[in-house]
């Protein structure tokens, strides 16, 4: 019950602050001008592709690429919105009143996680609803869309975790944006050295974030990348959890 | 507002050899004392005596390193959830969060010390009522004054009627005359049984209010006994010499 407590408190702190809101607003602007262009480009070349067999659809030319659109937004906003959750408590000297009602410094970071992940699965669903209100008109893969909202849904978690967990570490939120912001770009990148020279297994390549991602976008649901995706959410939330039941410990 | 908690032979808190170091020099040394239910205590000691740190362990938002804390003859330590219900802790400079109103600072509270739905609103519209913060409800705590900021504070310390009251310099920043309704306030919650801890600089606040002092210094205890009744000099006296580093005075 403490979990949904913080949730509940944190979503109404995210929602009264500014900052929440005019990245709404400016990612979703960007992305529907995007959505706009995409779908401009998709009906010029209806004619070219109606020869094809097999050709692209909506889902490949618009639907897929928009939600490759957020995920590359996902990289800021995500580090934006979670830099105070816990560095912001902090530095206003209000995690005590957390500890001292008793709750568990697990569910502060749970309650605070769920809360961010409610944001961003907010952002997804209106990101999709662009793509959505054109399936009555058009032929959506119903099967790929979802294994790629399932990716991009996953890939907000996971930033959401490190991010949760970088501001539990830093003394002020701008460094635990840009701590997040940096092993973000690092994670998905990590392999980017290995696939120049060709190389396209190993841990190297396991350890990247686009290595678990890329294949969900193209609708090929593995165990094996969920797996990574859900071992790296409850590793940022384990080390948040440690880091604040220390500061309780330090004082 | 205020409920009678029942009479009890157990002290409300009791601190057994609670030790706790801080940056890495002693901030609590060695303290033990008791504290019954309906007693007000004041916690006496120069800046950097130890009295917010021992004030932070007995709230629940620190641990100490060693020691033994019960409420109610409950292991606080073991069963920290315990804070949850029956302690109220205003601390210093009372912190807050500055985007959330009065009233839904009161609702976070409430919910988190495990208030719902009727009971929450009444007890938030009852010390609302007595803290006289009807006209700055819907005011965001991040531009209240100094002093309006203590009183939400402390109707977030009371809100849930707690059987210990923590408070940490409660009359920073108040004017005289809402210093002189917070002594009132505490007098009412101690009559109806609240124990209340309170830490302050104001030797006239413990005459005033308190039943017994506890004077630390260097993180120890040096002195702790009844409140001398109407003798401001014995007391000024008594604080001055330990403050002064004269060798600890014997526990009354």
């Amino acid at each position: 019950m403490n979990t949904l407590v913080v949730t509940r408190l944190e979503w109404r702190r995210l929602l009264v602050r500014p900052l929440a809101w005019v990245l709404a607003a400016l990612t979703l602007a960007w992305l529907g001008w995007n959505f706009t262009l995409l779908l401009g480009s998709f009906l010029a070349g209806q004619i070219q592709r109606a020869a094809l067999p097999d050709g692209p659809g909506f889902t490949d030319l618009v639907a897929v690429p928009l939600l490759g659109q957020l995920a590359q937004l996902a990289f800021l906003v995500v580090p934006l919105l979670t830099m105070s959750v816990i560095a912001g408590e902090r530095r206003n000297g209000t995690l005590p009143l957390l500890f001292a009602a008793g709750v568990p410094a697990s569910r502060i970071v749970l309650g605070k996680y769920l809360a961010i992940l409610g944001w961003l699965l907010l952002w997804l669903l209106l990101t999709l609803a662009m793509p959505l209100t054109l399936a009555h008109a058009t032929h959506l893969d119903w099967g790929k869309l979802a294994a790629a909202t399932l990716g991009i849904a996953l890939m907000l978690a996971a930033l959401a975790a490190l991010g949760v967990a970088c501001s539990s570490f830093a003394s002020h939120p701008a460094i635990a944006a840009a701590a997040a912001l940096i092993l973000a770009l690092v994670l998905w990148s990590v392999n980017l050295g290995a696939q120049m020279t060709g190389i396209n297994g190993g841990a190297i390549n396991w350890l990247a974030m686009s290595t678990h991602v890329q294949p969900l976008l193209r609708g090929l649901v593995s165990s094996a990348d969920v797996l990574w995706f859900v071992l790296l959410i409850a590793l940022s939330l384990a080390l948040a959890t440690r880091r604040l039941a220390t500061d309780k410990e330090r004082g | 507002m205020t409920t009678i908690i029942p009479a009890s032979p157990i002290p409300t808190l009791q601190l057994e050899h609670v030790n706790r170091r801080r940056a890495g020099r002693p901030a609590v040394r060695d303290l033990s004392l008791a504290l019954p239910r309906g007693q007000v205590l004041g916690l006496l000691g120069v800046n950097g005596a130890g009295k917010s740190t021992t004030l932070s362990i007995i709230a629940g938002a620190l641990r100490p390193d060693s020691g033994e804390i019960k409420l109610n003859g409950e292991d606080f330590l073991e069963r920290p959830e315990l804070a949850r219900t029956w302690i109220g802790w205003l601390p210093e400079r009372a912190p807050l969060w500055p985007e959330l109103t009065i009233t839904e600072h009161l609702d976070a509270h409430g919910r988190l010390r495990g208030l719902r739905g009727v009971a929450l609103r009444e007890a938030r519209t009852n010390i609302v009522e007595r803290l006289e913060l009807q006209p700055l409800a819907r005011r965001l705590a991040g531009v209240l004054s100094q002093g309006q900021r203590q009183r939400l504070g402390l109707a977030c310390a009371l809100l849930h009627q707690p059987a210990l009251l923590v408070l940490d310099e409660p009359a920073n920043a108040l004017d005289p005359v809402q210093v002189a309704a917070l002594r009132k306030l505490i007098r009412e919650q101690a009559a109806a049984g609240t124990a209340v801890i309170l830490s302050t600089h104001l030797l006239a606040e413990v005459t005033t209010v308190c039943d017994r002092v506890a004077i630390l210094h260097e993180g120890r205890l040096r002195h702790a006994g009844a409140v001398p009744a109407d003798d401001h000099a014995a007391l000024e006296k008594t604080f001055f010499e330990i403050a002064m580093n004269h060798p600890p005075v014997q526990a009354a």
